[in-house]
């Protein structure tokens, strides 16, 4: 099956997301520079993940009665 | 193996790649050392408050949800939160930064938002 | 400098140039550094090289532009992170990652209005965010895991598929779009587990 031209446009996008955003990251701690200076936001790290767990991955609003 | 498209629309127009932010996600990567990330103190704020904002938003639309809220509430909720967004979108304006910019990339933990 | 593509516990050594870095168990996949540049063409033929891996084991992608100086720091990395590396590699085992984005086909007023009322407001987003459910929920049910990404779309998701469940995916998504004409659903893959391998999730 030829995949047309739009096709592969559509599906570089979902790559890009994933070959840039996602997969495995070798990396030590968040260090951000500021200025030439580094600074290691192990804080903010903890931040985060404490954010995402307490969000649920998954959860969408419903429609409920009082809206 | 680039026919990656398993099940499409009609249009596959609203799909498409945007060129610029295309350009960007790739040359941004280019300059980027894996192991940090250089962005400036705003982007780090701003990153930060939209980050909040949006948490924010989304706990009170479940809590409305939820039936907890008084329509006066509701309506004070919404008011702040419209002029929080507009408020958010200035500051952007401000220091020359998109949506994506303040869509940190922090490694392992993924994206901020 | 060579380049990480994967991570995977099979024994199975991969084709030259490719080459399997040991440690403790888990094994870095990597090849010399070729030319760096970032076009979609140098991330079509990662990709390739990615899934081509992927035929015959279970893994977990690395991202993009990964270089490390030598083995010794290829294995170096995979050591530090043993546990979750392990840990995300059993969670992946057997599946592949869909991805599915759904637009609205009239973009009447996915903005929330510019409305007075914050009621209003408030109801617009909500039922921006609603109005994914009835595409998202049928698909997270079959799927092992799904990891929802914020953007402009109505939906963007990832989701993690049993490699035998694919078909089955890929038949809900045609139906729930016959069944949604006023959405435009798009689903491309199978993709290698990128929005998995970290614990954290992609987003």
């Amino acid at each position: 099956m030829t995949t047309t031209i739009a096709e592969q446009e559509v599906a570089l996008v979902d790559l890009v997301d994933r070959l840039l955003g996602g997969g495995v990251v070798i990396a030590g701690d968040i260090t951000l520079s500021v200025a030439d200076v580094d600074l290691v936001y192990v804080g903010l790290r903890a931040l985060v993940s404490s954010v995402a767990t307490a969000e649920e991955k998954n959860a969408l609003p419903r429609m409920g009665s009082a809206l | 193996m680039r026919d990656k498209v398993l099940a499409a629309p009609l249009q596959l127009d609203p799909f498409a790649p945007d060129r610029e932010r295309l350009e960007n996600a790739l040359t941004r990567r280019v300059n980027a050392d894996p192991e940090s990330v250089e962005r400036g103190l705003a982007q780090l704020v701003l990153t930060i408050v939209e980050l909040l904002r949006q948490l924010m938003e989304r706990q009170a639309l479940r809590r409305i949800d939820g039936g907890a809220l008084s329509e006066d509430q509701i309506e004070r909720l919404g008011q702040t939160f419209m002029e929080l967004d507009k408020r958010m979108e200035e500051l952007r304006e401000e220091f020359g930064l998109t949506e994506e910019d303040l869509n940190l990339d922090l490694g392992p933990l993924g994206r901020l938002l | 400098m060579i380049e990480l593509y994967a991570i995977t516990d099979d024994p199975t050594p991969p084709d030259p140039p490719l080459r399997a870095v040991e440690s403790n168990g888990l094994t870095a996949l990597c090849a010399p550094t070729g030319r760096r540049e970032v076009t979609p063409d140098a991330l079509w033929r990662h990709e390739e090289v990615v899934e081509a891996l992927m035929e015959s084991r279970d893994l977990l992608p690395v991202r993009f532009g990964t270089i490390v100086s030598d083995e010794r720091a290829a294995a170096r990395a995979v050591e530090q992170r043993k546990e979750e590396l392990a840990a995300s590699l059993e969670r992946v085992r057997g599946a592949v990652e869909l991805a599915v984005r759904a637009q609205r086909r009239d973009p009447e007023g996915d903005a929330p209005p510019e409305s007075e009322s914050g009621r209003k407001y408030m109801i617009a987003k909500a039922r921006r965010l609603a109005a994914a459910r009835p595409v998202h929920e049928p698909l997270a049910a079959l799927a092992r895991d799904s990891a929802l990404q914020r953007g402009p779309e109505l939906l963007h998701a990832a989701y993690l598929v049993d490699r035998d469940a694919v078909e089955r995916f890929v038949s809900l998504v045609r139906r729930l779009q016959r069944e949604h004409p006023e959405l435009d659903i798009l689903c491309t893959g199978p993709w290698p587990p990128y929005s998995f391998a970290e614990a954290g999730g992609r987003s």
